[in-house]
């Protein structure tokens, strides 16, 4: 047990403040940023398991995200269904892309992938922009509230603790990969393909696996995110920079790291936060003003500090440690 | 154990291997020598299931592994070295080698043991916690013998182990070659010096332009008119030997 | 046979129109891909940023329009120079650090001064579609059965001429020869004494005054707004795969092939459709014929 706890004691701490924050608190305000901090890095975490453990730089992961909120969204709309069972459809249309997705990871490399990935999501944006009859089209659709559990219709402290479990068990399938022989096996491929056949080792397989379980692990974000924020808009849930958003949290967190998405995600979901309250009067400014923050964010990170916040982290835990042995 | 018939592999217009066959018999070490570009590392992808033959059969064991993927030859036990060493860079000396180990063994702490065991025979010990990419260049190749080794395979591929190491580097490598041989182990190793291999292998096959041209014990090597033209221009690497 | 029989004077016109049409497109896409293309195959370096210059030029272009009146055209003039300049602050500030880092860091680099670019457009500009309409937009000239506007023809032949100097320059100049040796093997260039570290500042120059001229030319053509780069990005990175990394000539081939999908495409299945053709089409191309269609060197040299 305190073998499987060292170095976790990060997570372990993020975790508890997670849990307990919906208790002392009841400030509508500050339960939507925490689950927003939660789903984020939940989806980072999801594009983490191609994109940092796998190596596969994906560009279109806003596609299986997409997915996932019109599946659900459409469904309860349409149907009256339950999100649940859309969150299920969602899944399985995107293991379906996933397989495209990675077939293509097989047969490109970094850059080309990334391109293809985007080529990917464009052709749903437009597919779900134009086809009017059964999307709404560019109107996009409202996703009706219907309380309940089954119905995902819940209040702050339930969609915090929702989202807290997703982000736990993210975590852990994180720790998994980093801790198993498919996840060892998986750096391998990450690091030398070639190398890792040599080893017995299937990587085109295995890259396949990887890419395709990101895409099932995005949908089901999608489907929640849709359903708590209650609206689902081609322009914006197919877009490129919700993308490159995915990429960006686990990129300031630390590339391939359990923890790094949620470290990501709070500095960048607080600074959209701030700047939100700050340029409330000027909707595209503030837009506009956020992004171009995080754009420079992510070309200065990758430059200056690619190890990420969990690499400095370690650094300056390795460094304590050497200066008090 | 390994058996080539007549294997062929093109490039284009241009022919790396032309019509190659040998057979290497469980206990064997065996030496590839030839001048650069004469289609050695191209025979070993081919062995190894990097590419594919445009013709001719590969028989492991009896079976025709011809177009088999790289990691399932590696499964029925054979397994390769790269000329150009291609360690996992930013993962440990020991991680490295423990992946190696995970071909064989489900759990990651098995091959944990099995990895420690691996590095203390190859001498990596003191750098087993070290990021692969800060090793020097002698100790990567070593590093590359030791992956390959904990795959534990019946038939081993060395693709210039030896190049670009310093003497006393190259004595440890032949050392560790010998004794995995005396261990049982079954070696097929490419060498362009020819010098190394003299004092290594039982038996030698020359390749030259994609062909066989050669093939006997080192010391009906050194005598052969073809092999001596083949070198031609490379006498003093002849003459060390 | 049947449908050639049928072919009667209307279907001819509708040829001539659709071949021409193709034509006229495929010389703007070149003008855009040859930038790619040279960032690279000197720097080997895929921009994801690209496609931002060319909105950049078109908001140049219709700022000098809306405020000040300028023609386009003259514009132009003034833009080259101007993006020349924005290439070499851009590689000064951004490229340079990452030119010999991994494909992950290039990627997310472009990817990180694409986002900063785009948004720096929406603050300045809003996301509204903006229009510029010169009065030689609204001309339309007819030739036998086809008809076509001026600034479509004015921009096809500024693009060629632009194309055809950057061609020459390459081929004939010896800096050009020195970018293409560069571009054959960086090491050896450095090793031969050739300032690396100069060819890559000009190349990205060169690239970026390429983008930004075309900008401006296809400002009359087409709306602008802040994102508008990305379709063009992708359709440039078509061309390119099409015609093999890093080949010029290959680029305008590309351009050609990529502008008949484009009209063909859009007279078939309607304009709405047309970028998922293309779209489709890139992600085809780059699956299953990754080295271009006469190139050797292809997108999976990249990394290997």
């Amino acid at each position: 047990m305190a073998a499987a706890l060292r170095g976790r004691a990060g997570a372990l701490a993020f975790f508890a403040v997670a849990a307990a924050v919906p208790l002392a608190v009841r400030d509508q305000f500050f339960l939507d940023t925490l689950i927003l901090i939660l789903l984020w890095g939940a989806l980072s975490a999801a594009w983490n398991v191609a994109g940092g453990y796998a190596g596969q730089v994906s560009l279109g992961h806003s596609a299986f995200f997409g997915i996932g909120a019109y599946s659900a969204a459409l469904l309860s709309a349409r149907y009256g269904q339950s999100p649940w069972i859309g969150m299920l459809i969602g899944m399985v249309l995107s293991v379906g892309a996933g397989l495209i997705i990675g077939y293509l990871s097989n047969r490109l490399r970094g850059p080309y992938f990334a391109l293809s990935t985007i080529a990917f999501s464009q052709v749903l944006l437009i597919v779900a922009s134009r086809w009017r009859g059964f999307t709404a089209g560019s109107e996009g659709i409202p996703v009706p509230f219907r309380p309940g559990f089954a119905t995902l219709g819940l209040g702050h402290v339930a969609w915090a603790y929702l989202a807290l479990a997703l982000a736990a068990l993210f975590y852990g399938i994180q720790v998994y990969l980093e801790r198993s022989r498919v996840g060892y096996q998986l750096a391998g491929v990450r690091e030398d393909e070639d190398a890792a056949e040599a080893l017995g080792i299937p990587s085109r397989r295995l890259k396949v696996i990887a890419v395709t379980a990101s895409a099932a692990l995005t949908s089901v974000c999608g489907t929640l995110w849709a359903q708590y924020v209650g609206f689902v808009d081609p322009f914006y849930v197919f877009s490129v920079d919700l993308s490159i958003r995915f990429a960006l949290n686990a990129i300031i967190g630390g590339l391939g790291t359990a923890l790094g998405p949620w470290l990501g995600s709070i500095l960048i979901t607080a600074l959209e936060t701030y700047l939100r309250a700050t340029f409330s009067g000027m909707k595209t400014g503030f837009a506009g003003i956020y992004l171009v923050i995080y754009g420079v964010a992510l070309i200065l990170v990758v430059r200056f500090v690619p190890e990420g916040l969990a690499g400095v982290a370690a650094r300056l835990r390795a460094r304590w440690t050497r200066a008090h042995a | 154990m390994l058996t080539l018939e007549r294997v062929s592999k093109h490039f284009g217009g241009l022919t790396a291997v032309r019509e190659v066959s040998l057979e290497v018999r469980a206990g064997d070490l065996l030496g590839i020598i030839g001048p650069n570009g004469a289609g050695k590392t191209t025979l070993f992808n081919v062995i190894a299931g990097y590419y594919r033959p445009d013709g001719g059969r590969v028989l492991l064991d009896g079976r025709d592994v011809a177009g088999q993927p790289p990691h399932a030859i590696c499964r029925l036990g054979l397994t390769r070295t790269f000329q150009i060493v291609k360690p996992f860079g930013n993962l440990s000396v020991g991680d490295n080698v423990m992946i190696g180990a995970l071909n064989r063994l489900r759990s990651v702490r098995a091959a944990r043991v099995e990895a420690e065991r691996v590095i203390e025979t190859c001498g990596l010990t003191a750098q087993a916690g070290a990021p692969a990419k800060t090793l020097p260049v002698g100790l990567r190749k070593r590093l590359e013998v030791a992956r390959a080794l904990a795959t534990r395979p019946r038939l081993l591929l060395l693709d210039e182990v030896m190049a670009g190491l310093n003497p006393a580097e190259l004595a440890g490598i032949i050392e560790l070659i010998r004794r995995l041989h005396a261990d049982g182990l079954t070696l097929i190793v490419i060498e362009h010096i020819m010098a190394a291999m003299m004092r290594l292998a039982q038996r030698i096959v020359v390749l030259h332009h994609g062909e066989t041209i050669a093939e006997g014990t080192p010391a009906e090597i050194t005598r052969d008119r073809r092999v001596v033209d083949a070198y031609l221009g490379e006498e003093f690497v002849l003459a060390q030997a | 046979m049947d449908s050639a029989r049928r072919l009667g004077p209307a279907q001819i016109g509708v040829l001539a129109q659709l071949g021409v049409s193709t034509v006229l497109l495929g010389g703007i896409y070149a003008l855009i891909a040859v930038g790619l293309t040279l960032i690279f195959g000197i720097m080997r370096v895929v921009n994801f940023a690209h496609g931002e210059f060319l909105m950049l030029g078109m908001y140049l272009a219709f700022w000098a329009f809306s405020a000040y009146a300028v023609d386009p055209y003259v514009v132009l003039f003034v833009s080259i120079p101007i993006f020349f300049g924005v290439g070499l602050v851009t590689y000064a500030l951004v490229m340079r650090g990452v030119i010999h880092a991994s494909h992950n860091v290039q990627i997310f680099t472009t990817v990180g001064l694409s986002t900063a670019l785009q948004n720096v457009a929406l603050v300045l500009w809003t996301g509204d579609f903006r229009i510029v309409r010169p009065w030689h937009s609204s001309v339309v000239i007819r030739f036998a059965d086809t008809a076509f506007n001026l600034s479509q023809v004015v921009a096809f032949l500024i693009a060629v001429a632009l194309t055809v100097a950057l061609f020459a320059f390459m081929k004939w100049t010896h800096t050009g020869r020195v970018m293409r040796a560069t571009a054959q093997d960086g090491d050896a260039a450095t090793l031969m004494g050739i300032d690396t570290d100069r060819v890559y500042r000009l190349t990205f120059a060169i690239g970026i005054a390429a983008v930004g001229a075309a900008g401006v030319l296809v400002a009359p053509l087409y709306a602008v707004y802040p994102t508008a780069g990305l379709q063009f990005v992708l359709l440039a990175y078509v061309v390119v795969v099409l015609g093999g990394l890093g080949d010029m000539v290959g680029a305008m081939l590309g351009s050609l092939i990529v502008a008949a999908v484009e009209v063909i495409g859009s007279y078939l299945f309607g304009v709405a459709w047309k970028e998922v053709l293309y779209f489709v089409l890139f992600i085809a191309v780059l699956a299953f014929r990754p080295a271009g269609l006469f190139g050797q060197r292809g997108a999976e040299t990249l990394g290997a």
